[in-house]
């Protein structure tokens, strides 16, 4: 078992490393976690409360909480899909499992995220709608996303060391979900008949459960969490298959 | 004679490089093939062959880091630990050299205690100084060079292996660590030494392996290897 802790002493001192450099890189350092959100969640505001007419509390808070469930997945996939080739070098100096270099990033992203979430949570309670028992279903939430998120890197590090123009597509695809996901709107706005598509989007059932939980102050829906759920493990069963199964093939069929 | 540390039975490796989905590229896509060898606790092995010998490839499988497309190895316990002598493996600049010596280690398959009880050996052969509290993007290549290759000396593997004997850094430091690392060949650390120079292997290995083009050309004693390999080359 000295392998699982040192496994842990890595991901917590790459993790570091990297929220140090993050915060070093700009004069602002650690509070770009807050503002980065804040700034696209104005952006949407501006043009949505234009083309809605929704104004207030209510409208910035939907917005905020659907763009910070939105940049914890987003940012975590779109790094994992690089962390393989960024650290090529080391993968070929010595035998470590590849799965830790994007849990490191799933981390360092984490933890921005758990910045910004918290406050924006804490703006809720005491400007917003306040305080309920609803907020116990949150870790629920947030543990599945978090399931999810790493489920997907598993899967999409090594596919896209392997297939490095998948990254392109990639980038593709999250720019359609973002647009689709109900980050800057919500289920009221779809079409009855559109509903079933847009409830099968995980992220968009995350975002909805989040806004349940946090604005309206009910429990989330289960059937569809449920669903999520299913994706969820469906994906880390596949992550964890591929990298298993290309472990130690991977430099045998790629030298990035 | 005892159970072997490491044992190749028939190993084979290719690349499946490039964008061809097919195993054959090139003349022949096998980097190394019906590799037979033994490695025997507390011998010092050393291999020699030009470049694209396969000796890369070899080290990879000795590390563990890829697997064999053919063939075994098998090693004599699970967890064996074999270490590449690497210089400065994961260094992130904005740790500092204490950090970095840390990370380097858990990298190099010790645990944290270990590495935390050696950092001031890894000061001190490192002649860092105060500067082993400062990150190493403040380092010059010499400071890095010298840290990792401090680093690197502690880590105590099972079978050392080491990719030609460099010595690092200005002319005193280069010395102590080429000193150094002859140091291990008279330890009961088992190394592996993998060089293009038969003079080296000669002087400093117990048992000499020549390679080329993934496979044994000739096997036995330092100095009947390095004669032949000398005299046909």
């Amino acid at each position: 078992m000295s392998d699982f802790q040192r496994y842990k002493d890595i991901i917590f001192y790459r993790t570091l490393s990297g929220l140090k450099s993050e915060a070093r890189r700009n004069h602002l350092g650690y509070a770009w976690f807050v503002l980065e959100p804040l700034l696209s969640t104005a952006v949407l505001y501006f043009a949505m409360s234009h083309l809605t007419g929704q104004r207030g509390a209510v409208a910035v808070f939907t917005i905020l909480v659907g763009m910070l469930v939105w940049q914890w997945f987003e940012g975590s996939i779109m790094l994992s899909a690089e962390s393989l080739t960024k650290k090529f070098h080391i993968h070929q100096q010595v035998p470590l499992p590849k799965y830790l270099f994007p849990l490191v990033d799933i981390g360092t992203n984490t933890v921005r995220f758990a910045f910004a979430f918290l406050l924006v949570l804490a703006a809720c309670l005491l400007v917003g709608p306040g305080p309920s028992v609803a907020l116990l279903w949150l870790p629920l939430v947030l543990a599945l996303q978090l399931v999810l998120i790493i489920g997907l890197s598993l899967v999409i590090s090594i596919v896209v060391t392997l297939l490095p123009d998948l990254r392109v597509l990639l980038q593709s695809c999250f720019r359609l979900l973002f647009f689709v996901s109900g980050i800057f709107f919500t289920a009221e706005r779809v079409p009855a008949h559109l509903l079933p598509y847009f409830h099968a989007n995980p992220i968009t059932v995350l975002i909805e459960s989040y806004r349940a939980i946090i604005l309206d102050h009910r429990a989330p829906n289960f059937g569809l969490l449920g669903q999520t759920l299913l994706s969820a493990v469906a994906f880390l069963a596949l992550g964890a298959f591929v990298q298993a199964y290309y472990d130690k093939r991977l430099l045998k069929l790629t030298n990035v | 004679m005892s159970d072997p540390l490491i044992r190749f039975n028939n190993t084979g490796v290719y690349y499946r490089m490039g964008r061809k989905r097919s195993p054959v590229v090139g003349p022949s896509p096998w980097a190394l093939r019906g590799l037979n060898l033994q490695i025997q606790r507390g011998e010092k092995l050393g291999i020699v062959g030009r470049n694209g010998c396969g000796k890369s490839t070899l080290l990879r499988l000795l590390a563990g880091i890829i697997s064999p497309d053919e063939g075994t190895i098998t090693f004599s316990r699970p967890g064996l630990h074999v270490q590449l002598l690497a210089l400065g493996v994961g260094f992130e600049g904005n740790l500092s050299g204490a950090e970095n010596a840390i990370l380097s280690g858990l990298f190099m398959g010790k645990t944290r205690s270990h590495m935390e009880s050696r950092l001031r050996d890894v000061q001190e052969f490192s002649e860092l100084g105060d500067a082993f509290h400062r990150p190493v993007n403040t380092y010059s290549s010499g400071m890095n060079a010298r840290l990792g290759f401090s680093i690197a000396l502690q880590t105590d593997p099972d079978v050392f292996l080491i990719d030609e004997i460099l010595g690092v850094g200005d002319h005193a430091f280069l010395l102590k660590s080429q000193a150094a690392i002859r140091e291990k060949f008279k330890s009961d650390t088992t190394v592996v030494l993998i060089s293009h120079d038969a003079q080296v292997i000669g002087d400093i290995c117990t048992r000499a392996v020549w390679m080329n083009r993934g496979e044994i050309l000739a096997e036995g004693t330092p100095s009947d290897v390095c004669r032949d390999y000398e005299s046909k080359r």
